[in-house]
């Protein structure tokens, strides 16, 4: 059996993916097993999707713990230890990052046990579908690319199955396909073996808590809006910055933030809480003299 | 029922966005979507009602206000049944008033009473408490987010959602073309009929007339009732930094009435002097993306159009 667990944020299209990645595997004739984790899950958490394929019936149910292809749609996600990326991971798993760095320059930052697949598919996405977060297509293409077996026409059939059954256009379709296509050349293949003698079914190992003081895990309920210790900045994909010397302190932003992340300070100029702000660049939109700038959230480090 | 407005508040009105209470009630961190209009409408609420409150919430999007052990209020929270908001406020109010009148519990710890709930649960399911609850005249404020589905469970059809609306269970089909073939239900004219002090439509695009609203209902006492148009970038397919212009179409074409309901009388605080068409607000949102392709449906469109101009006829001068 072989195992994929995808990670990337709501409303980039990582539930898709996993749809499209399951279709595809079942086309090519493998027992196959696609679904999303769903909690509270909104637009800019962190989501997180599962799949599994087999020559034989897939018996096996609940969560991938231990992924034998991860794919990373959003790098940011690497940071945030309440995400747990990696989690599950070791020297054997093949792990993919959607990045503008170097496979040698993640693996040493974000301290992984093997070298990662890199491409940066939001830049492809950008180009084919003029969507940068949009990855449920290349992100998909490129577990097919990493798990071999599945040829380029079994993928597009997929994605006109899977894209054919939301209310998008023959044109998106087509240029999505296109986007498959291109990434499918690129990415690297690697034709992993399947090892069929679990006969479906293999129990997770225990994983073994690390010993936290309480405080850290139950924090005090009497406190008032203690929601701020629940840090949401890792929602955003988008940055806002505000140009102090074209603000003219109207106080619009604050306003109408309505996460209430944007204050007024003594010089009547807004300072934006980067901690929570989820990225909904509605103080950009608002703005009536264009001072904010929006800024792609890329990468966790330049 | 008389409505007891003080005179000084004439004078204290909020004027300009600064004007605000620069405090926020509600902290953030809450696992709302990004962009959440019905988010803005409850922070912008919350600054004029302050901590002093306890707030008595339906499920709903708004389950995620508050996940144990955080929540972003300073005042109490308690969570209820969609059902339950107004018998549970009742129960709240009952204890207070028990405890200041017979335990001696001071005056000042008093706390203002809020229900806030979505429009499925206002519309439909807490609908008959709340009409209970009127007719009672309990002393509460009632908030209902109006995002015009149900929104938290992946966006099912509500009472609240709009002729013409795509939702999960009132998808476009070809026997069914227009999505949902039902109207929205007239809360607000379901609410008047119980004749209740105060009333008022309120949008977050609109956080001046918003603000005075609320603090003019703080000001009163008895059943005090807000309904707050709540766009949801998420279940009506719109970009989340485009909140405030839906919002602001949605006032525009007519299609959301800004008013209130005092002394019998009901008055638009914000009113457009030239309505735009329909189509303005439709064409900007997925939900509605099917009447206008693969083929323009002028039928439905024309109906949306028809109901709007036979809404604002009854207040034309």
């Amino acid at each position: 059996m072989l195992r994929i667990r995808l990670h990337g944020r709501g409303g980039q299209g990582i539930k898709t993916a996993s749809q499209i990645l399951g279709t595809a595997a079942h086309l090519a004739g493998f027992q196959a097993q696609d679904f999303p984790l769903y909690g509270a899950e909104r637009r800019g958490a962190p989501i997180v999707a599962y799949a599994r394929f087999s020559k034989n019936i897939v018996l096996e149910r609940g969560p991938v713990a231990q992924p034998d292809i991860l794919l990373i749609g959003d790098e940011t996600l690497l940071s945030d230890p309440m995400a747990a990326v990696t989690q599950g991971t070791d020297a054997s798993t093949l792990i993919f990052i959607n990045s503008r760095h170097t496979s040698q320059d993640l693996k040493k930052h974000y301290h992984l046990e093997s070298l990662p697949v890199q491409l940066d598919i939001s830049e492809l996405c950008q180009k084919y579908i003029q969507k940068p977060m949009i990855l449920s297509t290349a992100l998909a293409a490129v577990g097919v690319r990493l798990m071999g077996h599945i040829d380029l026409h079994h993928l597009l059939q997929a994605i006109r199955e899977e894209l054919g059954q939301g209310r998008i256009n023959p044109e998106k379709i087509a240029a999505n396909l296109t986007l498959a296509e291109e990434v499918f050349q690129k990415a690297p293949s690697f034709d992993l073996e399947f090892s069929e003698s679990d006969n479906g079914f293999s129990a997770s190992r225990l994983v073994i808590l690390e010993r936290r003081p309480p405080v850290d895990s139950a924090p005090l309920i009497f406190a008032t809006g203690n929601m701020a210790q629940r840090k949401t900045g890792n929602w955003r994909t988008h940055r806002p910055v505000v140009h102090n010397e074209q603000c003219n302190g109207c106080g619009i932003c604050y306003a109408r933030c309505p996460e209430g992340d944007i204050r007024m300070d003594a010089n009547d100029k807004p300072v934006i809480d980067y901690d929570h702000c989820k990225g909904c660049l509605i103080c950009v939109e608002e703005c009536p003299k264009h001072a904010i700038e929006i800024i792609r959230e890329v990468e966790s480090w330049n | 029922m008389t409505a007891t407005i003080p005179d000084s508040l004439e004078e204290s009105k909020y004027k300009k966005v600064t004007d605000l209470n620069p405090e926020e009630e509600i902290a953030p961190g809450s696992a709302l979507c990004a962009g959440c209009g019905g988010l803005e409408g409850m922070r912008l609420a919350m600054k004029v009602l302050g901590e002093n409150t306890l707030t008595c919430n339906a499920a709903g999007c708004f389950t995620l206000i508050s996940v144990y052990p955080f929540t972003p209020l300073k005042g109490s929270w308690l969570y209820t049944t969609m059902s339950g908001p107004v018998p549970a406020a009742q129960g709240v109010r009952d204890a207070l008033d028990i405890r200041m009148h017979k335990h001696g519990l001071p005056e000042k710890e008093d706390l203002q009473v809020i229900v806030v709930a979505g429009d499925g649960s206002t519309n439909d399911m807490g609908l008959s408490p709340t009409s209970a609850a009127i007719h009672r005249n309990l002393d509460f404020i009632y908030f209902c987010y109006d995002n015009e589905a149900y929104g938290n469970t992946g966006f099912q059809q509500s009472g609240a959602s709009p002729l013409g609306s795509h939702t999960m269970t009132s998808p476009d089909t070809p026997e069914h073309p227009a999505g949902s073939e039902r109207t929205k239900k007239d809360l607000f004219g379901i609410w008047m009929a119980h004749n209740p002090p105060y009333i008022a439509t309120v949008s977050p695009r609109e956080p001046i007339d918003l603000s005075n609203k609320f603090k003019k209902a703080k000001a009163m006492k008895g059943p005090r009732l807000f309904i707050c148009l709540s766009p949801c970038p998420t279940g009506w397919g719109f970009d989340p930094k485009d909140t405030h212009l839906i919002a602001k179409l949605a006032v525009d074409t007519g299609i959301f009435p800004i008013k209130e309901f005092v002394d019998g009388k009901v008055t638009h605080t914000k009113r457009p002097h030239k309505r735009l068409p329909v189509e303005k607000y439709l064409e900007r949102q997925k939900r509605f993306h099917h009447l206008f392709a693969p083929k323009r449906r002028d039928d439905i469109i024309a109906q949306i159009q028809s109901n709007v101009d036979a809404y604002w006829e009854q207040y034309d001068e």
